[in-house]
């Protein structure tokens, strides 16, 4: 025992007695009867625990899924999954499923109904408010677009543009400057870098494994990793260097950065010229972005930054800013702008399609089934969100909406008929209490696997899926966050039978659709459209259960794409665009120019925190919370515990473990407290898990709280993101 | 005969837990019961503060006070080094769990002091144990001690090493390595 005292080191495990049964599991002594007289099936498949969906090996025994390994030929996983993967497999087994079709009959009443009554009743109110309101009024609400194709048949057929993603609550404002930038997005080639800069962007805490492995493998070659961030999150641990700064101006810090390169000619002048478009406008709006301007800003010292813009471009171009996802991307009024920085830094160093830079994932191209064309298609009328119509909120990407209006439209009475799948908006979109007058709508629909707050306090109909070990769903080209020259194919197959009354979501629409009458809208079976997914492929169905996940030999090679000689991004020039013309809309800018948060704590004022959030690695917000020994961890880890830095915490007699109330202009909660050296002194930081609300979800409900609870409902007028971070709250000791 | 020991990286570890967890549906554990853990340590004062973490399990210790207290012997150790416990011999005293220095072990639901069993049916298959397999930093790292080309014996090779709580005398077969 080197440098960790005795105490120090023994500390933290008191022993918990154990108590209660154990129902998802065997239980100790049965191990070894289980381990060796079963024989155990193994069944590729992939996890849902988060949305990198990392592929599994499900291992079953008597039928019961035993536990789960990383596939080790899958992109995400490589053989290694996370906590929340193994956890997720063992909800499976959960108390808290919904175990078949639900009405609401009273307030947090139920009764079980048949699939057949669910599809009539849902069926004539649907028809009854598309012919009363037109199929406009009619929205989806989903986590990705998983089962868009599905749902744009009915949409089709009634006329409804409305499908919605949950994206506007994640990661909006990054995927947006990139389609109008770069008409693409690249990856991080982390394996190959020799510098890394991780800025709001913690892989350990929203786990890519791979990626993790791959950071890991540079790190052992020597590679840098430098992350900014006003948290020490899990990814600063293994950095060289953690540098805090003000949240809310990783704007700043990135147009200096800029400053930098460009005035000390840092920067890759030929890719420039080559590849970039709107260079010398750029350069000529980001001359007073010095070091020295972004000093009092961001709270990093003018010097360091100078250092930091040096050692990129020395690297360069095996260096990078990581392109990042949520976290500086819904979180301020400018991290549309912060976004757009990501991608001119990156290209400064000219980086793009480099090794060791920014690479493409490789794509696969799948086939489709040919499916009778709907007739008689009415006309869809404008988004009710809005999102990409002229004079509401025409640069937010209408393929994905705005999710946290969606109690707004209701009250309106611009929604009347919602449906929620697999998503939680009760939970997971700001302000819960607006949130919850969802069920307003003439009919909410919930598609999801368990008793979540949005089933229980909004929907008039519960129509359980299946859950994904017992499910087939159309196979999915693996891509994204991480390089790699290699396409993927995986497929999600059932691992054991369904244990419930469930369905999956295709045959649930289809019996809406044929309730409507609206017969054979949907005339194939999942089967069959994997069968034609693989068809351009030469590889058959028995293969691709078999193996899980499959690769393709490499499409994917270094070099920007020329077309004749010519840049040919899918832009406007073929080159990366420094200006995003859409933007240049209601007198914005193009080009990225500071903008100061939305908002900012008095420094004055002892209680005043900007609150901040963030991923913990054994949880995915919301999702996870109710499994039974992914919230032991929390308990265990003081994973529940609102941060706060150590100097404000002193000021205000806060010590880890008490309790303080926290208010903002929208909700007063009480929290435990976690004293710490590791957090920004202007931050607050919540974890965006807890807080969970539902009497029927037993392990997660009154469990800490949520950043959701304090911030109002909000658009980034660019984007359509939720600015989650600009909330200001007042902290003070309990009795105070 | 194999003696199976293990090398822990502890700089690499960012604290996911994806090992306690795979362990638990590895060992099918119930919830009130983890056979590791990570001990945080937190150094200095904002902005210059380091995080440490320390990942803890039974240390299958060469001269196990838990083996020599245990009046049953219920709680043994293996010739491959492997500490195990005889669950249906235990008469649930805990002696063995105040007699450990390294708290590695938990009561379970049935009473049994249970603690890390160092997965023995995959050692022998010469896999790594679900903590090992899973952590995506590839912390952990299994092996026979006594086979001079196990990938751990060159591993152990390259780097400064240390136990946990020499002083005790209880000579583990885990080693970290120093940074
Ligand atoms: S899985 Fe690896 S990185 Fe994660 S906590 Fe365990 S040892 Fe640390
Ligand atoms: S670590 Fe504790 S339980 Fe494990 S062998 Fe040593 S004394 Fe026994
Ligand atoms: S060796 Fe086996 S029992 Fe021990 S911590 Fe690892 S997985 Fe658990």
């Amino acid at each position: 025992m080197t440098n960790l005292s005795r105490r120090t080191f023994l500390k933290a495990s008191a022993t918990v007695v154990a108590a209660g049964s154990v129902p998802a599991y065997f239980g100790f002594s049965e191990f070894k009867k289980a381990a060796t007289e079963e024989s155990v099936k193994k069944v590729p498949t992939f996890c849902h625990g988060c949305t990198s969906y990392c592929g599994i090996i499900a291992h079953v025994k008597n039928d019961r899924v035993w536990k789960v390994e990383g596939h080790p030929i899958h992109l995400k996983s490589s053989g290694r999954i996370c906590a929340r993967g193994h956890g997720m497999a063992a909800y499976l087994y959960s108390k808290d499923r919904v175990t078949g079709p639900m009405k609401r009959v009273g307030e947090g009443k139920f009764e079980p109904i048949s699939w057949n009554q669910a599809f009539k009743e849902i069926g004539e109110k649907l028809e009854s408010i598309v012919k009363q309101y037109t199929g406009n009024s009619v929205l989806w609400l989903e986590h990705g677009t998983h089962r868009k194709s599905y749902v744009d048949r009915l949409f089709d057929t009634i006329g409804s543009p409305n499908f919605t993603t949950q994206y506007s609550t994640c990661f909006n404002a990054k995927t947006n400057a990139w389609l109008q930038m770069t008409g693409t997005s690249l990856n991080g080639d982390h394996k190959n870098a020799k510098y890394m800069i991780f800025e709001g962007r913690n892989f350990a805490g929203g786990i890519i494994p791979n990626g993790m492995n791959h950071i890991t493998q540079a790190k052992e070659k020597g590679a840098k990793l430098i992350v900014i961030d006003p948290r020490f999150s899990e990814i600063a641990k293994i950095a060289d260097e953690w540098i805090p700064i003000r949240p809310g101006t990783d704007l700043a810090f990135r147009l200096s950065m800029a400053n930098v390169l460009i005035s000390e000619n840092l920067y890759n002048k030929t890719f420039v010229q080559q590849f970039v478009d709107g260079f010398s406008e750029f350069k000529r709006m980001n001359k007073e972005y010095t070091p020295e301007w972004a000093e009092p800003i961001t709270g990093i010292k003018a010097d360091k930054i100078r250092e930091i813009a040096r050692d990129y471009a020395k690297y360069a171009p095996q260096a990078f800013i990581e392109p990042g996802w949520h976290g500086l991307h819904s979180h301020y009024v400018n991290s549309t702008q912060t976004a757009q920085m990501g991608i001119i830094l990156n290209a400064l160093v000219g980086n793009f399609y480099e090794k060791g830079g920014l690479m493409p994932s490789a794509s696969l191209q799948l086939g489709h089934l040919d499916l009778p064309s709907i007739e008689n298609m009415p006309e869809k009328g404008a988004r009710i969100d809005g999102a990409g119509v002229t004079g509401k909120y025409r640069t937010v990407e209408p393929s994905r909406g705005i999710a946290q209006i969606t109690p707004q439209l209701v009250q309106q009475g611009l929604a009347k008929a919602v449906f929620i799948c697999n998503y939680n908006p009760l939970r997971t979109a700001p302000d819960p209490e607006e949130q919850k007058k969802i069920k307003d709508a003439e009919l909410v629909v919930s598609i999801n696997i368990d008793w979540n707050e949005t089933s229980y306090y909004a929907a008039d109909y519960i129509l359980p899926e299946h859950y994904y070990l017992e499910r087939l769903e159309h196979p999915q080209a693996v891509s994204g966050h991480i390089s790699h020259d290699n396409p993927q194919l995986a497929l999600r197959q059932p691992v054991i039978k369904p244990m419930y009354d469930t369905k999956n979501t295709l045959d649930m629409l289809k019996g809406i659709a044929d309730a409507m009458g609206h017969k054979d809208l949907y005339p194939f079976t999942i089967e069959q459209e994997v069968e034609a997914a693989i068809a351009p492929l030469g590889i058959t169905f028995e293969q691709l259960k078999k193996a899980g996940t499959l690769e393709f030999p490499a499409t994917v090679k270094p070099g920007f794409p020329m077309k004749k000689g010519k840049p040919a991004l899918p832009t406007l020039t073929g080159k990366i665009q420094f200006s995003a013309d859409l933007f240049k809309i209601d007198g914005k800018l193009g080009i990225p120019v500071w903008v100061p948060p939305l908002v900012e704590p008095d420094p004055k004022n002892d209680h005043e925190f900007r609150l901040i959030h963030g991923k913990q690695p054994w949880h995915s917000h919301a999702m996870t919370t109710n499994i039974e020994h992914l919230m032991k961890l929390s308990e265990k880890y003081q994973g529940t515990f609102m941060w706060l830095n150590a100097s404000r915490a002193k000021k205000l007699g806060i010590k880890t473990g008490d309790t303080v109330t926290v208010k903002s202009k929208i909700a007063q909660k009480k929290v435990q407290v976690k004293v710490t050296e590791l957090l920004h002194p202007e931050a607050a930081w919540l974890p965006s898990t807890y807080g969970g609300f539902s009497p029927k979800n037993r392990t997660a409900n009154g469990v800490g709280v949520n950043f959701n609870d304090f911030i109002p409902i909000m658009v980034d007028p660019l984007s359509g993101s939720t600015m989650a971070q600009e909330v200001v709250v007042t902290v003070a000791k309990e009795g105070n | 005969m194999a003696k199976y020991g293990l090398l822990v990286f502890p700089e690499r570890c960012t604290g996911c837990n994806a090992c306690n967890i795979a362990c638990a549906s590895h060992n099918q554990l119930g919830v009130d019961v983890s056979y590791n853990r990570l001990e945080f340590l937190e150094t200095g004062t904002y902005p210059n503060v380091k995080m440490e973490i320390l990942p803890v399990q039974c240390q299958h210790c060469d001269n196990a006070p838990c083996v020599s207290v245990c009046p049953t012997q219920a709680t043994y150790k293996r010739e491959d080094g492997i500490v195990a416990i005889d669950a249906d011999k235990c008469i649930g005293c805990k002696y063995c769990m105040a007699a450990c220095p390294y708290e590695a072990r938990q009561l379970n639901e049935k009473r049994v002091p249970e603690k890390c069993r160092w997965c023995p049916e995959m050692l022998e298959k010469g896999e790594q144990p679900a903590c090992s397999a899973t952590c995506m930093n590839e912390v952990r790292l299994f092996g026979d001690l006594e086979d001079p080309n196990s990938q751990l014996n060159k591993e152990l090779a390259k780097h400064e090493v240390y136990q946990l709580l020499e002083v005790k005398g209880t000579k583990p077969s885990i080693f970290y390595v120093k940074k």
